[in-house]
């Protein structure tokens, strides 16, 4: 399978590990990316302006015919609201007015992938490439906001892609009530305290699910729950501590790939204490 | 005093005419993570704005408690935006010169892309702790988790299409 790869900016900083990871996971399976050559950012959720957030989107679409995966929710979810938006002509007609290369009505929103749906279709029930099962792992699957809105193939509010992509890696999906709740983190430079409010509410729910990780499928959410966990720990008396990974540095756990390339050094919270009890499992 | 028309208009431009058939249910803000800190609530904004109460819609908080998750919009039974709603405001409120620390960040960002064609992180911080040195203990507290795990880009990145970028901003901001 091939596909083009849109990194998104976080790649290049917060967000290196899920870069990694996805890499490594996609060589892992099979799956050929060929990086955009010329990605601009896609605006996150600060481009309040639905055209010229459209634009950007466009930019980056014209780049290529095949279909884009990206492992970042915001990217996917302004790709996708770009692509439909995209559909009516005279949005068309502004947006190719300002491109040098053109947005081909031929492309659409389908085409649009998030890496954990590419991921699912490339693993087989059972497959042999899992040669780390994730035996009793209790996972809890944080969707956040953006992966399943604006409304595609996923329900906005009861998505299971996750847990499927769990159990088939042989691990536990806790029943987590948060799943598509938000984070907090699109307005935690300027409102910290209620991001905050938010993102502690997540990880005490998954705690109380009895959750031994919990995987993300969004840099922005990756960055509250982990990067600031110990602050937030400390902020309402607390502790949390439980591992927070991307979906493709889960994956790439069962697949046996290495820490390094998974880049499971650059999580706040470590997650080693979480492998030693999952290798211990295997040998059972 | 009579409603503004024409910034009523101009919402409606903006957010979409379905806006009319707002019904007041208040499933939007049954449903806003942080509806709690919100006043207006996400429900009266939408009032304001038929009611063409340009003043009370585009200055208050709410605009900027709005993460953007879009669960309002997922469940609106009218199939109205109201993340939309905030966009437009946001957008009403920015051209008419509208000055904060939340327009500052969205005005940085916007101006990084511009730029450079990507967002680097550290320079966009640095930048909006000029005009919101409070912001400075949290900025602290994760780059301290961030730098030790190389996860801060030191140097900024460009693209080439940087001319193409600033057309796209700059033209379609007029639409
Ligand atoms: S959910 Fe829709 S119809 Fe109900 S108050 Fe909000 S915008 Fe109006
Ligand atoms: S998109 Fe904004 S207004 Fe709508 S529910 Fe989310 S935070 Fe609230």
């Amino acid at each position: 399978m091939k596909l083009a790869y849109y990194p998104g900016c976080v790649s290049k900083s917060t967000g290196k590990e899920m870069d990694a990871s996805t890499r490594a996971v996609s060589a892992a399976l099979g799956i050929e990316l060929v990086e955009l050559p010329d990605w601009n950012c896609c605006g996150a959720t600060h481009v309040s302006h639905e055209l010229v957030a459209t634009g950007l989107a466009a930019r980056n679409m014209a780049q290529t015919n095949l279909p884009i995966m990206t492992a970042c929710s915001i990217c996917y979810s302004n790709l996708r609201a770009a692509a439909q938006r995209l559909e009516e002509p005279e949005t068309l007609e502004k947006v190719n007015a300002v491109l040098d290369r053109k947005y081909s009505s031929a492309y659409s929103s389908a085409k649009i992938r998030h890496a954990l749906d590419v991921i699912l279709e490339a693993l087989t029930e059972g497959d042999e490439r899992i040669v780390v099962p994730l035996k009793e792992l209790r996972v809890a699957p944080y969707y956040g906001c953006l992966l399943t809105r604006p409304q595609g193939v996923y329900s906005p509010q009861f998505p299971t892609i996750l847990e499927n992509l769990i159990k088939r890696l042989q691990a536990v999906p806790v029943d987590f009530r948060l799943k598509t709740f938000c984070c907090g983190g699109p307005i935690f430079m300027p409102q910290e305290k209620a991001a905050d409010d938010i993102a502690f509410k997540i990880l005490a729910e998954a705690k109380k699910a009895g959750a031994e990780v919990i995987v993300t499928v969004c840099p922005l959410c990756h960055l509250m729950l982990d990067a600031k966990q110990k602050v937030l720990e400390q902020k309402m008396g607390e502790k949390i501590g439980i591992p927070i990974l991307y979906v493709t540095q889960l994956v790439g756990i069962a697949l046996g790939l290495g820490p390094e390339e998974l880049g499971l050094f650059m999580n706040s919270v470590s997650p080693m204490a979480m492998m030693e009890r999952v290798y211990a499992r295997l040998s059972e | 005093m009579p409603g503004d028309e024409q910034f009523k208009q101009e919402v409606l431009r903006l957010a979409g005419h379905e806006l009319l058939t707002c019904i007041q249910c208040g499933t939007c803000s049954a449903s806003c993570p942080t509806a709690r800190l919100m006043n207006p609530s996400i429900r009266r904004l939408i009032k304001l704005c038929l009611e063409g109460k340009k003043e009370e819609a585009t200055h208050n908080e709410t605009l900027w408690l709005c993460t953007s998750c879009l669960l309002c919009t997922s469940r609106c039974p009218r199939g109205i935006r109201p993340k939309a709603v905030v966009s437009a405001l946001k957008d009403i409120a920015e051209r008419a010169g509208l000055q904060g620390k939340d327009a500052a960040y969205e005005k940085f960002f916007l101006e990084q892309i511009k730029d450079y064609g990507r967002i680097a992180e550290l320079a966009l911080t640095a930048k909006f702790l000029l005009v919101f040195p409070q912001g400075a203990v949290q900025s602290m507290q994760m780059g301290l988790e961030l730098l030790p795990r190389g996860k801060i880009d030191l140097k900024i990145e460009k693209i080439k299409g940087r001319d193409e970028v600033k057309k796209i901003i700059e033209e379609l901001w007029k639409k």
